[in-house]
Protein backbone atom coordinates (compact mmCIF):
# COMPACT_ATOMS: atom_id res chain seq x y z
CA UNK A 1 0.00 0.00 0.00
CA UNK A 2 1.07 3.29 -0.95
CA UNK A 3 1.96 5.63 2.07
CA UNK A 4 -0.25 8.24 3.26
CA UNK A 5 1.17 11.52 4.81
CA UNK A 6 -1.24 14.51 6.60
CA UNK A 7 0.16 17.61 6.82
CA UNK A 8 -2.24 18.91 10.72
CA UNK A 9 -2.38 21.53 13.16
CA UNK A 10 -4.36 20.92 16.47
CA UNK A 11 -7.66 22.48 16.06
CA UNK A 12 -7.98 22.09 13.10
CA UNK A 13 -11.47 20.66 12.58
CA UNK A 14 -10.88 18.97 9.11
CA UNK A 15 -7.71 17.74 9.91
CA UNK A 16 -9.44 15.60 12.75
CA UNK A 17 -11.66 14.40 10.27
CA UNK A 18 -9.27 13.37 7.90
CA UNK A 19 -7.28 11.30 10.30
CA UNK A 20 -10.68 10.02 11.51
CA UNK A 21 -11.77 9.04 8.23
CA UNK A 22 -8.37 7.30 7.09
CA UNK A 23 -8.27 5.49 10.56
CA UNK A 24 -11.68 4.33 9.90
CA UNK A 25 -10.60 2.83 7.01
CA UNK A 26 -8.00 1.10 8.03
CA UNK A 27 -5.12 2.94 6.02
CA UNK A 28 -2.23 3.86 8.12
CA UNK A 29 -0.59 7.36 7.78
CA UNK A 30 2.36 9.78 8.78
CA UNK A 31 1.36 12.62 10.86
CA UNK A 32 3.18 15.53 10.62
CA UNK A 33 2.18 18.27 12.59
CA UNK A 34 2.62 21.91 11.14
CA UNK A 35 3.01 25.33 12.57
CA UNK A 36 2.69 28.84 10.15
CA UNK A 37 6.23 29.80 8.97
CA UNK A 38 7.97 26.52 10.48
CA UNK A 39 10.36 24.28 8.72
CA UNK A 40 7.21 21.54 8.00
CA UNK A 41 5.26 23.85 6.93
CA UNK A 42 7.64 25.20 4.14
CA UNK A 43 8.43 21.67 3.29
CA UNK A 44 4.35 20.90 2.79
CA UNK A 45 3.91 24.26 0.35
CA UNK A 46 7.09 22.97 -1.34
CA UNK A 47 5.51 19.58 -1.78
CA UNK A 48 1.72 20.45 -2.38
CA UNK A 49 2.21 23.74 -3.60
CA UNK A 50 -0.92 24.97 -0.83
CA UNK A 51 -0.29 26.27 2.86
CA UNK A 52 -3.63 25.26 3.65
CA UNK A 53 -4.41 22.66 6.19
CA UNK A 54 -4.83 19.46 6.14
CA UNK A 55 -2.56 18.59 3.15
CA UNK A 56 -2.44 15.06 2.18
CA UNK A 57 0.17 13.01 -0.14
CA UNK A 58 -0.29 9.46 -1.20
CA UNK A 59 3.08 8.19 -2.29
CA UNK A 60 4.35 11.60 -3.51
CA UNK A 61 1.48 12.85 -4.90
CA UNK A 62 -0.89 15.63 -3.35
CA UNK A 63 -4.64 15.02 -3.48
CA UNK A 64 -5.37 17.71 -1.09
CA UNK A 65 -7.82 18.34 1.80
CA UNK A 66 -10.15 16.13 3.46
CA UNK A 67 -13.07 17.07 1.51
CA UNK A 68 -10.72 15.51 -1.87
CA UNK A 69 -10.40 12.50 -0.21
CA UNK A 70 -14.18 11.79 0.43
CA UNK A 71 -14.43 12.69 -3.17
CA UNK A 72 -11.65 9.91 -3.99
CA UNK A 73 -13.46 7.37 -1.95
CA UNK A 74 -16.80 7.86 -3.57
CA UNK A 75 -14.97 7.56 -7.14
CA UNK A 76 -13.02 4.43 -6.07
CA UNK A 77 -10.36 6.21 -6.91
CA UNK A 78 -8.57 5.86 -3.43
CA UNK A 79 -7.96 2.40 -3.73
CA UNK A 80 -6.60 2.44 -7.02
CA UNK A 81 -4.04 5.37 -5.59
CA UNK A 82 -3.22 3.42 -2.55
CA UNK A 83 -2.57 0.14 -4.52
CA UNK A 84 -5.59 -1.72 -2.50
CA UNK A 85 -7.29 -4.15 -4.53
CA UNK A 86 -11.05 -3.24 -5.65
CA UNK A 87 -13.39 -4.56 -3.51
CA UNK A 88 -14.32 -8.25 -3.63
CA UNK A 89 -17.70 -9.35 -5.20
CA UNK A 90 -18.84 -11.61 -3.15
CA UNK A 91 -21.94 -10.29 -0.33
CA UNK A 92 -21.44 -6.59 0.75
CA UNK A 93 -21.78 -5.60 3.92
CA UNK A 94 -22.90 -2.11 3.51
CA UNK A 95 -22.52 0.54 6.03
CA UNK A 96 -26.19 1.17 6.10
CA UNK A 97 -29.05 0.19 3.96
CA UNK A 98 -31.96 2.78 3.60
CA UNK A 99 -35.23 1.69 2.87
CA UNK A 100 -37.52 4.24 0.95
CA UNK A 101 -36.76 6.46 -1.90
CA UNK A 102 -39.40 9.39 -0.78
CA UNK A 103 -37.34 12.81 0.29
CA UNK A 104 -36.73 11.33 3.85
CA UNK A 105 -34.96 8.57 2.30
CA UNK A 106 -33.15 10.03 -0.27
CA UNK A 107 -32.21 12.83 1.78
CA UNK A 108 -30.38 10.49 3.98
CA UNK A 109 -28.80 8.70 0.86
CA UNK A 110 -26.85 12.35 0.20
CA UNK A 111 -26.04 12.54 3.93
CA UNK A 112 -24.53 8.84 3.69
CA UNK A 113 -22.42 9.50 0.44
CA UNK A 114 -21.30 12.61 2.10
CA UNK A 115 -19.68 10.57 5.58
CA UNK A 116 -18.54 7.57 2.66
CA UNK A 117 -20.46 5.16 3.92
CA UNK A 118 -21.32 2.36 1.56
CA UNK A 119 -25.07 2.80 1.35
CA UNK A 120 -27.57 0.72 -0.93
CA UNK A 121 -31.05 2.45 -1.35
CA UNK A 122 -33.87 0.07 -2.08
CA UNK A 123 -37.31 1.38 -2.76
CA UNK A 124 -40.60 0.58 -4.72
CA UNK A 125 -40.24 4.09 -6.21
CA UNK A 126 -38.35 7.07 -6.40
CA UNK A 127 -40.41 10.23 -4.32
CA UNK A 128 -42.90 8.70 -2.59
CA UNK A 129 -45.96 11.06 -1.00
CA UNK A 130 -44.60 13.88 -3.03
CA UNK A 131 -46.10 12.34 -6.04
CA UNK A 132 -49.34 12.60 -4.88
CA UNK A 133 -50.22 16.15 -5.18
CA UNK A 134 -49.03 18.33 -8.82
CA UNK A 135 -47.20 21.20 -7.00
CA UNK A 136 -45.38 22.22 -4.24
CA UNK A 137 -45.20 25.65 -2.65
CA UNK A 138 -43.91 25.21 0.80
CA UNK A 139 -40.32 24.05 0.35
CA UNK A 140 -37.37 26.12 0.86
CA UNK A 141 -35.67 27.26 -2.25
CA UNK A 142 -39.08 26.89 -4.23
CA UNK A 143 -41.57 29.22 -4.02
CA UNK A 144 -43.89 26.49 -6.67
CA UNK A 145 -42.48 23.52 -8.34
CA UNK A 146 -43.92 20.97 -10.10
CA UNK A 147 -43.82 17.66 -8.01
CA UNK A 148 -42.65 15.35 -10.77
CA UNK A 149 -39.63 18.26 -11.43
CA UNK A 150 -38.44 18.30 -8.02
CA UNK A 151 -38.69 14.34 -7.28
CA UNK A 152 -36.16 14.62 -10.71
CA UNK A 153 -34.18 17.08 -8.73
CA UNK A 154 -34.25 14.85 -5.58
CA UNK A 155 -32.86 11.67 -7.76
CA UNK A 156 -30.40 13.62 -9.59
CA UNK A 157 -29.02 14.94 -6.49
CA UNK A 158 -28.66 11.34 -5.10
CA UNK A 159 -27.10 10.27 -8.59
CA UNK A 160 -24.24 12.46 -8.63
CA UNK A 161 -23.02 10.45 -5.30
CA UNK A 162 -23.03 7.17 -7.64
CA UNK A 163 -24.63 4.75 -5.20
CA UNK A 164 -26.41 2.20 -5.63
CA UNK A 165 -29.95 2.08 -5.76
CA UNK A 166 -32.83 -0.88 -5.75
CA UNK A 167 -35.72 0.82 -7.28
CA UNK A 168 -38.71 -0.46 -8.23
CA UNK A 169 -37.85 -3.44 -5.52
CA UNK A 170 -40.16 -4.17 -2.25
CA UNK A 171 -38.87 -5.62 0.75
CA UNK A 172 -40.23 -8.39 2.08
CA UNK A 173 -38.38 -8.98 4.84
CA UNK A 174 -36.32 -7.40 8.02
CA UNK A 175 -33.95 -9.14 10.30
CA UNK A 176 -33.07 -6.45 12.79
CA UNK A 177 -32.37 -7.37 16.10
CA UNK A 178 -28.60 -8.88 14.98
CA UNK A 179 -25.32 -6.80 14.88
CA UNK A 180 -25.74 -7.30 11.24
CA UNK A 181 -29.07 -6.25 9.60
CA UNK A 182 -30.48 -8.19 6.76
CA UNK A 183 -33.16 -7.18 4.19
CA UNK A 184 -34.91 -9.43 2.12
CA UNK A 185 -36.16 -8.15 -1.18
CA UNK A 186 -39.90 -9.75 -2.91
CA UNK A 187 -37.78 -11.42 -5.82
CA UNK A 188 -35.51 -13.11 -2.66
CA UNK A 189 -32.24 -11.28 -2.79
CA UNK A 190 -30.87 -10.96 0.58
CA UNK A 191 -28.27 -7.87 1.74
CA UNK A 192 -26.20 -7.26 4.76
CA UNK A 193 -25.68 -3.59 6.52
CA UNK A 194 -24.45 -2.54 9.79
CA UNK A 195 -27.03 -0.48 9.85
CA UNK A 196 -30.72 0.37 8.47
CA UNK A 197 -32.57 3.37 7.96
CA UNK A 198 -36.60 2.93 7.59
CA UNK A 199 -37.75 5.61 5.46
CA UNK A 200 -40.76 4.37 4.24
CA UNK A 201 -43.09 6.77 4.67
CA UNK A 202 -47.26 6.42 4.58
CA UNK A 203 -49.51 4.99 2.06
CA UNK A 204 -53.60 5.69 1.41
CA UNK A 205 -55.59 4.24 3.65
CA UNK A 206 -57.62 1.88 2.39
CA UNK A 207 -61.68 1.18 2.73
CA UNK A 208 -61.12 -2.09 3.33
CA UNK A 209 -65.09 -3.21 1.61
CA UNK A 210 -65.85 -5.80 -0.35
CA UNK A 211 -65.41 -4.68 -4.66
CA UNK A 212 -61.99 -2.52 -4.04
CA UNK A 213 -59.19 -4.36 -4.67
CA UNK A 214 -61.09 -5.46 -7.34
CA UNK A 215 -61.82 -2.04 -9.13
CA UNK A 216 -59.04 -0.17 -8.13
CA UNK A 217 -57.96 1.25 -11.19
CA UNK A 218 -61.17 0.71 -12.72
CA UNK A 219 -62.98 3.41 -11.35
CA UNK A 220 -61.56 3.53 -7.97
CA UNK A 221 -58.97 5.72 -7.31
CA UNK A 222 -56.57 7.55 -4.62
CA UNK A 223 -55.17 9.84 -6.78
CA UNK A 224 -57.71 12.60 -7.31
CA UNK A 225 -55.36 15.43 -9.47
CA UNK A 226 -54.06 12.29 -11.57
CA UNK A 227 -57.91 10.78 -12.84
CA UNK A 228 -60.48 13.23 -12.05
CA UNK A 229 -60.14 14.63 -15.30
CA UNK A 230 -61.21 10.81 -16.24
CA UNK A 231 -64.38 11.30 -14.68
CA UNK A 232 -65.99 13.69 -17.12
CA UNK A 233 -69.45 12.97 -17.34
CA UNK A 234 -69.93 10.57 -14.93
CA UNK A 235 -71.35 10.52 -11.40
CA UNK A 236 -68.64 10.15 -8.72
CA UNK A 237 -68.43 9.54 -4.88
CA UNK A 238 -65.41 11.08 -2.72
CA UNK A 239 -64.99 8.98 0.14
CA UNK A 240 -63.98 11.50 3.52
CA UNK A 241 -64.57 14.58 5.22
CA UNK A 242 -61.08 16.51 5.35
CA UNK A 243 -59.12 18.63 3.21
CA UNK A 244 -57.98 16.22 0.73
CA UNK A 245 -61.62 14.83 0.23
CA UNK A 246 -63.12 18.65 -0.23
CA UNK A 247 -60.03 19.25 -3.18
CA UNK A 248 -61.11 15.93 -4.54
CA UNK A 249 -64.73 17.32 -4.64
CA UNK A 250 -63.60 20.54 -6.21
CA UNK A 251 -61.67 18.75 -8.83
CA UNK A 252 -64.44 17.00 -9.91
CA UNK A 253 -67.07 20.01 -9.33
CA UNK A 254 -65.09 20.91 -13.22
CA UNK A 255 -66.00 17.66 -14.64
CA UNK A 256 -68.87 15.45 -13.07
CA UNK A 257 -72.48 15.90 -13.45
CA UNK A 258 -72.95 14.27 -9.67
CA UNK A 259 -70.65 14.18 -6.60
CA UNK A 260 -71.46 12.62 -3.22
CA UNK A 261 -69.13 12.99 -0.51
CA UNK A 262 -69.66 10.04 2.16
CA UNK A 263 -67.71 10.72 5.27
CA UNK A 264 -67.45 8.86 8.76
CA UNK A 265 -67.74 12.31 10.67
CA UNK A 266 -68.56 15.66 9.82
CA UNK A 267 -66.81 17.53 7.00
CA UNK A 268 -63.96 19.35 9.05
CA UNK A 269 -61.15 20.69 5.82
CA UNK A 270 -60.76 24.35 5.15
CA UNK A 271 -63.78 26.60 5.39
CA UNK A 272 -63.10 28.50 2.03
CA UNK A 273 -63.15 24.78 0.78
CA UNK A 274 -66.11 23.68 2.36
CA UNK A 275 -67.56 26.58 1.13
CA UNK A 276 -67.41 26.36 -2.26
CA UNK A 277 -67.87 22.93 -2.45
CA UNK A 278 -71.49 23.27 -0.43
CA UNK A 279 -72.84 25.80 -2.31
CA UNK A 280 -72.51 23.65 -5.29
CA UNK A 281 -76.05 22.40 -6.33
CA UNK A 282 -73.93 19.25 -7.96
CA UNK A 283 -72.67 18.09 -4.74
CA UNK A 284 -74.58 16.04 -2.04
CA UNK A 285 -73.35 15.20 1.64
CA UNK A 286 -73.24 12.51 3.08
CA UNK A 287 -71.91 12.94 7.06
CA UNK A 288 -71.71 10.05 9.41
CA UNK A 289 -72.29 7.37 6.98
CA UNK A 290 -69.87 4.48 6.28
CA UNK A 291 -69.43 2.51 3.37
CA UNK A 292 -70.37 -0.93 2.90
CA UNK A 293 -69.10 -1.96 -0.46
CA UNK A 294 -68.57 -1.31 -3.85
CA UNK A 295 -70.54 -2.81 -6.59
CA UNK A 296 -70.02 -3.53 -10.37
CA UNK A 297 -67.79 -6.79 -12.00
CA UNK A 298 -65.52 -5.16 -14.49
CA UNK A 299 -66.19 -1.56 -13.30
CA UNK A 300 -67.51 0.65 -10.76
CA UNK A 301 -71.43 0.37 -11.01
CA UNK A 302 -72.49 1.99 -7.56
CA UNK A 303 -71.89 1.92 -3.75
CA UNK A 304 -73.55 1.10 -0.74
CA UNK A 305 -73.83 3.32 2.60
CA UNK A 306 -74.57 3.07 6.18
CA UNK A 307 -76.04 5.87 8.10
CA UNK A 308 -73.83 5.40 11.71
CA UNK A 309 -77.02 7.09 13.77
CA UNK A 310 -79.95 5.32 11.88
CA UNK A 311 -78.60 2.69 10.58
CA UNK A 312 -80.02 3.07 7.02
CA UNK A 313 -78.51 2.02 3.95
CA UNK A 314 -78.72 3.92 0.46
CA UNK A 315 -77.72 2.61 -2.39
CA UNK A 316 -75.48 5.13 -5.08
CA UNK A 317 -75.50 5.20 -8.11
CA UNK A 318 -71.93 5.78 -9.33
CA UNK A 319 -69.25 5.06 -11.88
CA UNK A 320 -65.99 6.43 -9.71
CA UNK A 321 -64.85 6.21 -6.20
CA UNK A 322 -61.96 8.98 -5.26
CA UNK A 323 -60.72 7.72 -1.54
CA UNK A 324 -59.26 10.12 0.62
CA UNK A 325 -59.63 8.64 4.03
CA UNK A 326 -56.04 9.18 5.53
CA UNK A 327 -53.05 7.66 5.24
CA UNK A 328 -51.50 4.36 7.06
CA UNK A 329 -47.67 4.46 8.00
CA UNK A 330 -45.95 1.43 6.12
CA UNK A 331 -44.56 -0.35 9.31
CA UNK A 332 -45.74 -3.59 8.99
CA UNK A 333 -42.40 -5.18 8.06
CA UNK A 334 -40.84 -3.49 11.97
CA UNK A 335 -44.25 -3.64 13.70
CA UNK A 336 -43.33 -6.77 15.72
CA UNK A 337 -39.49 -5.77 16.20
CA UNK A 338 -39.80 -1.81 17.21
CA UNK A 339 -42.34 0.00 19.07
CA UNK A 340 -44.88 1.81 17.42
CA UNK A 341 -47.48 4.25 18.69
CA UNK A 342 -51.24 3.78 18.17
CA UNK A 343 -51.49 4.76 15.04
CA UNK A 344 -48.78 2.33 13.83
CA UNK A 345 -45.97 5.11 13.22
CA UNK A 346 -42.74 4.36 14.51
CA UNK A 347 -41.38 6.02 17.69
CA UNK A 348 -38.16 7.41 17.36
CA UNK A 349 -35.95 9.42 19.56
CA UNK A 350 -34.64 13.01 18.54
CA UNK A 351 -32.04 11.21 17.26
CA UNK A 352 -34.01 9.17 14.68
CA UNK A 353 -32.89 5.80 17.15
CA UNK A 354 -35.98 3.37 17.00
CA UNK A 355 -34.64 1.55 20.50
CA UNK A 356 -33.20 -1.45 18.05
CA UNK A 357 -29.64 -0.66 17.99
CA UNK A 358 -28.35 0.02 14.79
CA UNK A 359 -32.23 0.56 13.07
CA UNK A 360 -33.10 3.99 12.67
CA UNK A 361 -36.22 5.43 10.84
CA UNK A 362 -37.28 8.79 9.58
CA UNK A 363 -40.03 10.73 7.46
CA UNK A 364 -43.68 10.12 7.48
CA UNK A 365 -43.52 6.24 8.77
CA UNK A 366 -42.34 8.17 12.34
CA UNK A 367 -43.71 9.37 15.13
CA UNK A 368 -42.63 13.12 14.48
CA UNK A 369 -45.50 15.36 13.85
CA UNK A 370 -46.05 18.15 11.16
CA UNK A 371 -45.84 15.87 7.89
CA UNK A 372 -43.93 18.01 5.50
CA UNK A 373 -41.00 17.77 2.88
CA UNK A 374 -38.80 19.69 4.44
CA UNK A 375 -39.42 18.01 8.18
CA UNK A 376 -38.75 14.38 6.18
CA UNK A 377 -35.81 15.79 4.20
CA UNK A 378 -34.37 16.97 7.55
CA UNK A 379 -35.01 13.95 9.32
CA UNK A 380 -33.53 11.86 6.96
CA UNK A 381 -30.40 14.13 7.30
CA UNK A 382 -30.22 13.25 11.34
CA UNK A 383 -30.68 9.63 10.54
CA UNK A 384 -28.10 9.15 8.18
CA UNK A 385 -25.44 11.27 10.70
CA UNK A 386 -27.02 9.12 13.60
CA UNK A 387 -25.98 5.95 11.95
CA UNK A 388 -22.63 7.30 10.84
CA UNK A 389 -22.49 8.18 14.77
CA UNK A 390 -23.74 4.84 15.29
CA UNK A 391 -20.71 2.84 13.07
CA UNK A 392 -18.05 5.59 14.29
CA UNK A 393 -18.56 4.20 17.89
CA UNK A 394 -18.90 0.50 17.08
CA UNK A 395 -15.26 0.79 15.87
CA UNK B 1 -45.79 -5.92 -33.39
CA UNK B 2 -46.90 -1.99 -32.67
CA UNK B 3 -43.49 -0.83 -32.00
CA UNK B 4 -45.05 2.63 -31.34
CA UNK B 5 -44.82 3.74 -27.25
CA UNK B 6 -48.16 5.50 -26.50
CA UNK B 7 -48.49 7.25 -23.05
CA UNK B 8 -51.90 8.39 -21.85
CA UNK B 9 -51.92 10.68 -19.40
CA UNK B 10 -53.38 13.74 -17.61
CA UNK B 11 -52.03 17.35 -17.33
CA UNK B 12 -52.51 17.51 -13.37
CA UNK B 13 -50.91 14.11 -13.22
CA UNK B 14 -47.28 13.57 -11.49
CA UNK B 15 -47.08 10.27 -12.04
CA UNK B 16 -47.67 10.69 -15.86
CA UNK B 17 -44.53 13.15 -16.04
CA UNK B 18 -42.76 11.09 -13.98
CA UNK B 19 -43.42 8.33 -16.28
CA UNK B 20 -42.57 10.18 -19.36
CA UNK B 21 -39.02 11.55 -17.71
CA UNK B 22 -38.39 8.13 -17.59
CA UNK B 23 -38.85 7.38 -20.92
CA UNK B 24 -36.58 10.22 -22.18
CA UNK B 25 -34.31 9.25 -20.01
CA UNK B 26 -34.02 5.89 -21.63
CA UNK B 27 -34.03 7.87 -24.83
CA UNK B 28 -37.36 6.03 -25.78
CA UNK B 29 -39.44 8.26 -28.27
CA UNK B 30 -43.29 8.11 -27.24
CA UNK B 31 -46.48 9.76 -28.25
CA UNK B 32 -48.21 11.85 -25.88
CA UNK B 33 -52.38 11.66 -25.52
CA UNK B 34 -53.24 14.24 -22.76
CA UNK B 35 -57.10 12.15 -22.22
CA UNK B 36 -58.39 15.76 -20.47
CA UNK B 37 -58.93 17.29 -23.84
CA UNK B 38 -58.41 14.05 -26.32
CA UNK B 39 -61.70 12.19 -25.42
CA UNK B 40 -61.18 9.79 -28.59
CA UNK B 41 -57.52 8.60 -26.95
CA UNK B 42 -59.50 8.53 -23.55
CA UNK B 43 -61.39 6.02 -25.33
CA UNK B 44 -58.83 3.82 -26.61
CA UNK B 45 -56.97 3.91 -22.97
CA UNK B 46 -59.56 2.40 -21.75
CA UNK B 47 -60.69 -0.03 -24.24
CA UNK B 48 -56.66 -1.40 -24.49
CA UNK B 49 -56.43 -1.47 -20.36
CA UNK B 50 -59.39 -3.42 -20.24
CA UNK B 51 -61.78 -0.13 -18.80
CA UNK B 52 -59.27 1.43 -16.49
CA UNK B 53 -59.80 4.85 -15.44
CA UNK B 54 -56.49 5.41 -14.32
CA UNK B 55 -53.31 7.06 -15.82
CA UNK B 56 -51.21 7.08 -16.75
CA UNK B 57 -51.60 4.00 -19.55
CA UNK B 58 -48.99 3.24 -21.48
CA UNK B 59 -48.36 1.11 -24.18
CA UNK B 60 -45.39 -0.78 -25.33
CA UNK B 61 -44.13 -3.51 -26.99
CA UNK B 62 -47.74 -5.59 -27.13
CA UNK B 63 -47.85 -4.53 -23.16
CA UNK B 64 -50.44 -2.17 -21.51
CA UNK B 65 -49.06 -0.79 -18.24
CA UNK B 66 -51.62 0.88 -15.87
CA UNK B 67 -49.61 3.39 -13.28
CA UNK B 68 -46.53 4.23 -13.40
CA UNK B 69 -44.57 1.31 -12.33
CA UNK B 70 -40.80 1.34 -13.10
CA UNK B 71 -40.06 -2.19 -12.70
CA UNK B 72 -42.05 -3.02 -15.04
CA UNK B 73 -41.65 -0.40 -17.31
CA UNK B 74 -37.59 -1.67 -17.00
CA UNK B 75 -38.66 -4.91 -18.22
CA UNK B 76 -40.73 -3.60 -21.23
CA UNK B 77 -38.20 -1.64 -22.36
CA UNK B 78 -36.16 -4.54 -22.45
CA UNK B 79 -38.54 -6.58 -24.40
CA UNK B 80 -38.06 -2.99 -26.88
CA UNK B 81 -34.63 -3.56 -27.45
CA UNK B 82 -34.80 -7.57 -27.96
CA UNK B 83 -37.18 -6.24 -31.03
CA UNK B 84 -34.96 -4.01 -32.40
CA UNK B 85 -31.91 -6.72 -32.04
CA UNK B 86 -33.92 -8.81 -34.09
CA UNK B 87 -34.47 -6.79 -37.33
Amino acid sequence: MAKVTIYSTDGCPFCGKAKSFLAEKGISYDGIEVQSGSGAWEEMKKKTGSGSLPQILIGDEPVGGYSDLVHLEASGELSRKLGLPEEGKGTPLYDVIIIGGGPAGLSAAVYAARKVLKTLVVSKDIGGQVAWTYDVDNYLGFSQVETADLIAKFEDHVEKYGMEKLVGVEVKALELTGKIKKVTTADGDSYLAKTLIIATGKRPRPLNVPGEKELTGMGVTYCSTCDAPLFEGLDVAVMGGGNSALEAVFDLMKVSPKIYMVSLTSVTGDEILQDKVMSSSKVEIFTEHKILRIEGETEVEGIEIESLKTGETKKLSVQGIIVEIGLLPNSELVMDTVETNRMGEIIVDSRCHTGVSGVFACGDVTDVPYKQIIVAAGEGAKAALAAYDYIIKQR
Amino acid sequence: MDKEVKIYSTPGCPYCKMAKEFLLKKGVEFIDYDVKKDKEALKEMKKISGGAIRVPVISLCNEVIVGFDRGRMEQALSCLKQSSKIE
